[in-house]
């Protein structure tokens, strides 16, 4: 297998791709994705599915380049599809063919033989935890269901990633998370690289090793997940009354106090920040409730910095390449 | 919950990215691939199959078979009527014209939907074009296999038909006249369902609703046959289509309508003698040739442009 510079599975060159009707989908994109379990996030219009077309070979970039396992999207199309399974946003199944026959079919159009694709489609169904049911017509399913065979399919024809375009739509919150968790099994102990499209933040910060965030067709960031959690190190103040009075109070020691909820965020800087808050609840006699370090959530970081002019310099440093 | 990822990546035997065999079951393929060329033969067997509703309910196959029933039953009749002592009757040319039409017509209608409408309708394209196929692949295997599949409908009473009658031919010259007009037949059968197998997938491909395009076939094919009669009749005049002096240009011209009289005028534009449902059309030959490359580049345009969205869609 080639692969290009320490094991990347995508690599993109100031990627653009634009719309009749001068529609910017992507804006000079420029990033790297390592193997392992990426989330691609972003708003929806953000320009996540324009971008895995361009990986699939599908849409011709404007300007640009972009490489999948080492082989060029706009040459080696064909190529990279045999190296990749893709699971669309939308729904893409005929309700009249039993999963069997289906995902059989489609190990077929990824290029095993007859038997192979049989096999594999059993294998593949089994590992996305369809059993008898596979027998069933698809339009019985639930959505659950029709998501997983939708994982089967693309799983099938035995890839090294796997371009995953928002998996947990329209499931219930026990949904998402087997889901997720078939993901993440797939990710780790399949040896499959996953890239996973996802508006929802919060939902696969849960299960990645790496997030590519992207914004109006920019990148806005691309690092592993423990980097990301670290520039977010707040501390959680809480008080029974004074909240207000607090908060004024912190504002005045040089710090940047957030109300969140019923408590205060501030930013830590370190041990000062502590002596700080603890001296500002002294002074002011406040009963301190809690008073705990905090990760934020990627999710709250995330909407935090695309919200303009509300962009505290704790949540977000400066957009930078992961390379 | 990614800590432990990266922990059970760390564990995992590093010996390059290929070849690691995985606990808990997940086996990789390492068999062989076929190219994409077998993959088109593949799907395009698949849809062969699926225009007669095998690998389908067996809903799926009531009308496939009830059609291809009907167009045979001549071809059988006259074989046993031949055994009996009578002559061949039906043309191997222009077989019965009127039966063909309507059974061509309602497999036509019905199946090439079922090849390419429920891919649009289900959405499947996107997995398709997500392999290692070319953008025009999908539609080349559809065609084919639509087109092998008129062929069949088409052909295989026309071969019956032969080997009924030269059971019971009498010598070499006989069974040499039945193999001459066959080889002619098939050829002919051969550019129907050329035809009518483009016509019909464009048609399917504009709508992913089922009953529209089979509306859209069956209408298009009884409409222009309804009109190009009634033109056939209104030139002919009062006297009907036998005016003295032969047909008029305008009878001459009236088959130029449907696809199905564009087919004969095209076998009679060849030599063909055998009576079809019109006129001969004469001097106006070369004109059926051009309509029938018209019908179908302009039906292959269709579906070029219907499938180059969709797969960028």
């Amino acid at each position: 297998m080639t692969t290009g510079a320490e094991g990347a599975v995508i690599e993109t060159q100031v990627l653009t791709k634009r719309y009749p009707g001068n529609v910017t989908a992507l804006d000079g994109l420029t990033v790297t994705v390592p193997s392992g379990i990426t989330g691609l996030v972003g708003a929806n219009g953000a320009g996540k599915s324009t971008l895995i077309k361009i990986l699939l070979g599908l849409l011709e970039p404007t300007k640009g380049r972009a490489k999948v396992l080492g082989h060029d999207c706009q040459l080696e199309g064909e190529q990279i599809r045999t190296l990749i399974g893709y699971m669309p946003e939308h729904d893409c199944l005929p309700p009249d063919v039993s999963a069997t026959e289906f995902v059989t079919h489609l190990g077929r159009m990824s290029g095993l033989p007859a038997t192979a694709a049989k096999e594999r489609a059993a294998e593949s169904l089994r590992h996305v935890g369809l059993h008898e049911e596979r027998y069933r017509q698809i339009g019985t399913y639930s959505t659950g269901m029709k998501q997983r065979v939708k994982l089967a399919q693309a799983l099938v024809g035995d890839p090294r990633l796997l371009l995953l375009d928002e998996p947990t739509n329209g499931l219930d919150p026990a949904g998402r998370g087997s889901m997720l968790e078939l993901i993440s099994r797939i990710g780790t102990e399949f040896g499959i690289s996953i890239v996973v499209a996802s508006h929802l933040l919060g939902e696969i910060e849960r299960i990645c090793d790496n997030l590519v965030a992207i914004e109006a067709g920019r990148l806005l960031r691309a690092d592993t997940i423990t980097s990301f959690t670290e520039v977010s190190r707040v501390l959680l103040v809480e008080v029974e009354e004074g909240l207000a009075v607090l908060a004024d109070e912190l504002a005045k020691r040089g710090l940047d106090p957030r109300q969140h909820q019923r408590a205060l965020l501030v930013p830590l800087a370190g041990d000062a920040t502590y002596d700080a808050v603890r001296d500002a609840v002294a002074d002011l006699g406040l009963p301190l409730g809690r008073l705990e370090q905090r990760r934020h959530s990627i999710e709250e970081l995330f909407r935090d910095a695309v919200e303009p002019g509300a962009e505290p310099d704790y949540l977000m440093t400066e957009v930078s390449d992961v390379r | 919950m990614s800590a432990d990822g990266a922990l059970a990546r760390a564990d995992r035997p590093t010996a390059g990215a290929d070849g690691v065999i995985h606990d808990r079951g997940y086996r990789r393929y390492d068999g062989p691939r076929l190219g994409r060329v077998q993959i088109v033969r593949s799907l395009c067997w698949h849809s062969f199959r699926s225009s007669f509703g095998i690998g389908r309910g067996p809903k799926a196959k009531i009308v496939p078979v009830i059609a291809f029933i009907a167009i045979c039953l001549p071809a059988v009749v006259n074989a046993v009527m031949v055994a009996k002592g009578g002559t061949r009757v039906v043309s191997y040319s222009t077989y019965t014209f009127a039966l063909r039409v309507v059974v061509l017509t309602i497999f036509v209608a019905v199946q090439a939907p079922e090849l390419v409408s429920r891919d649009l309708r289900s959405r499947v394209l996107p997995l398709y074009f997500s392999r290692p196929m070319r953008r025009g692949d999908y539609p080349l295997a559809k065609y084919v296999a639509f087109t092998m599949a008129c062929l069949a409908m088409i052909e295989i009473p026309l071969v019956l038909l032969y080997l009924g009658t030269i059971v019971s031919a009498k010598g070499h010259s006989g069974i040499w006249s039945e193999t001459k007009g066959l080889a002619g037949g098939l050829l002919i059968g051969l550019m129907w369902a050329v035809l009518v197998a483009a016509i019909g997938l464009a048609l399917a491909s504009l709508s992913g609703r089922r009953a529209y395009a089979t509306g859209a076939i069956a209408i298009y094919f009884f409409l222009t046959w309804t009109l190009s009669q009634l033109i056939y009749q209104i030139a002919g005049g009062r006297g009907g289509p036998f005016v003295p002096g032969g047909p008029s240009p305008g009878q001459r011209l009236a088959g130029l309508l449907s696809p199905f009289t564009v087919l004969d005028g095209v076998r009679q534009w060849f030599g063909d003698k055998a009576v079809g449902p019109m006129s001969p059309p004469g001097g106006y030959g070369a004109a059926y040739v051009v309509m029938f490359l018209v019908l179908l580049a302009a039906s292959f345009a269709i579906l070029a442009v219907r499938y180059r969205k969709a797969a960028a869609a």
